[in-house]
């Protein structure tokens, strides 16, 4: 009977691997199959050389290169407002502050990590209109709003997850340091954060991911349509997911359907290109620290 | 081997009426007692009765423990002048530069030999390479571990066997000449051969320091200890040396 639910286990295991790897598989061969045809330079640019339009000289109005410039902006912007943010509360909360504050911000961050994206896009709306209404009557939903909101969205996972990578490094290397003279900070940025950082950067490639494949937050915030290449932080700026929102939902033919798979494939190489970005910026990181604490 | 009698040593550090708690469970009850300049005084007595935590009490690494507390004083002689290690004034870091530690398990650094030597050296603010180098060199060599490190000194220091990487932690201790030297159980993960290498050198190092260490090892404890003190339900009961 044991043996039996031993070898179950096992099966249950691999089936649900296998399930998971199936989905993710059959979830890229019908985007390629359906998108792969709409992938070329008209996808992107519509009529105007792509060299035109990467050099700015003319403004692109098919394409969904603005939107993908957007994307990429927004994503830059959120992830450098939030990473430092979220890096320097998650060591506060795991090396610094008492075991009570860190229970209750501890929890004040799960809620926030459990807030739908949707209420914090209306939370951000709310604010900028109390702004725009009292303190700051030019101010629009731009996209500087949209990148804050975003901020707020990752940053619980940020925190948590620097927080949880130190936390989890075992006590005999804690203690080295100090029991040699070091200060609290001198522990923390020589040995215990080079020791992190594969775990902080897990957390960053969680939260740019979400940052660009939101599309409630922006919704609320500050993205329109067609607002051309971003311009300015206090702007509208056009991003994918937003594209490939409205055009799932009021195509008007099968060309238009076909670029909006197109578009979700530009945001998956998108994805993977920040991704390896953080990974080659995690691996600088070591050797830098490593650097450091070893001149 | 030089053994002057407890009663006629200059003493390094006074403890009066130290007691401290986990929680409510107490595990030394006002402890008062003394430790000469230049011994070794090894603490024995059964485990998880808070001799680890007797140590730690002298280059207070026990603090960052939530959920404990100590009462009572402690002071150590640095040149003449006696220092409450617990006064308010007293610098933390610069306590630990004077009072190195080793614990139960090597724990080098990811880092080449010569870097984990030179680490406190760098904590400290050292900046002069040939300084540091000398340092370094002097340490190990204190450690007896030069002559068997000297051509790979930028070897990743984890690949030193179990013996050669506790005494790296040992001059990694040294370097920053500290007066006195706590000692956890330095040789419970070691084989008899590498344990005998570090006794040598425990009985070399009195000279430059005070050392206080832990051990289970009662043949041990015989062969380098000027005192033997055992801790048995929070108290210390001397023992023959």
């Amino acid at each position: 009977m044991n043996r039996l639910a031993e070898k179950m286990t096992v099966i249950g295991a691999w089936v649900c691997g296998l399930a998971l790897l199936g989905a993710v598989a059959v979830l890229l061969g019908y985007l390629v199959m359906k998108g792969a045809g709409s992938l070329d330079s008209a996808l992107l640019f519509g009529d105007v050389r792509p060299a035109d339009a990467l050099l700015l000289r003319r403004q692109v109005f098919d394409g969904i290169f603005p939107a993908v410039a957007g994307t990429l902006v927004l994503v830059l912007i959120s992830v450098s407002l939030a990473v430092p943010a979220g890096i320097a509360a998650g060591i506060y909360l795991a090396e610094y502050c008492p075991a009570r504050t860190r229970r209750i911000f501890g929890h004040f961050y799960d809620i926030l990590a459990a807030t739908p994206s949707i209420v914090i896009g209306f939370f951000g709306f709310s604010v900028t209109i109390f702004l725009h209404r009292t303190l700051a009557p030019r101010l629009y939903p731009c996209l500087m709003v949209s990148a804050l909101s975003l901020a707020f969205l990752v940053l619980p996972y940020l925190i948590r997850t620097t927080q949880m990578a130190l936390e989890g490094i075992p006590a005999g290397l804690r203690r080295t340091a100090p029991a040699l003279g070091a200060t609290r900070w001198q522990n923390v940025s020589r040995v215990l954060l080079p020791r992190a950082l594969t775990g902080i950067v897990s957390g960053t490639i969680l939260a740019i991911g979400r940052c660009a494949e939101d599309t409630a937050v922006i919704m609320l915030t500050g993205v329109v349509a067609s607002a051309g290449l971003p311009r300015s932080l206090w702007a509208g700026y056009e991003a994918l997911p937003f594209y490939i929102y409205t055009v799932s939902s009021q195509y008007a033919d099968a060309r238009e359907l076909a670029n909006g798979y197109g578009a979700a494939i530009i945001v998956l190489i998108l994805c993977t290109v920040l991704f390896s970005l953080s990974f080659l910026i995690r691996s600088r990181l070591a050797r830098r620290a490593a650097g450091r604490a070893l001149p | 081997m030089n053994r002057t009698p407890p009663q006629t040593e200059r003493p390094k550090i006074t403890v009066e009426h130290l007691s401290f708690f986990y929680g409510g469970f107490r595990v030394l009850d006002d402890i008062s007692t003394s430790f000469g300049e230049h011994r070794i005084t090894a603490i024995v007595g059964p485990s998880g009765k808070g001799k680890s935590t007797l140590l730690t009490v002298f280059n207070r690494l026990w603090e960052d423990i939530p959920g404990v507390r100590m009462s009572g004083r402690v002071r150590i002689r640095f040149g003449d002048r006696w220092e409450d290690i617990y006064a308010p004034s007293c610098d933390l870091p610069a306590l630990r530069r004077r009072v190195g530690m080793v614990f139960q398990t090597p724990n080098p650094l990811p880092m080449s030999i010569a870097k984990n030597v030179a680490f406190p050296l760098r904590l400290a603010g050292r900046r002069k390479p040939g300084e540091i180098a000398r340092r370094v060199e002097n340490a190990l060599r204190a450690a007896f571990l030069w002559e068997e490190v000297k051509d790979r000194l930028d070897a990743d220091a984890t690949q030193l066997s179990g013996g050669q990487q506790q005494r790296l932690c040992i001059a990694r201790a040294l370097v920053l000449e500290p007066e006195v030297l706590l000692l956890d159980e330095p040789t419970s993960s070691l084989d008899t051969a590498a344990a005998g290498v570090i006794e040598n050198l425990l009985i070399h190092l009195k000279r430059r320091c005070t050392i206080l260490m832990v051990s289970h090892y009662l043949d041990q404890v015989h062969r380098v200890a000027d005192r033997i003190t055992e801790l048995a339900d929070g108290r210390l009961v001397e023992r023959a040396a």
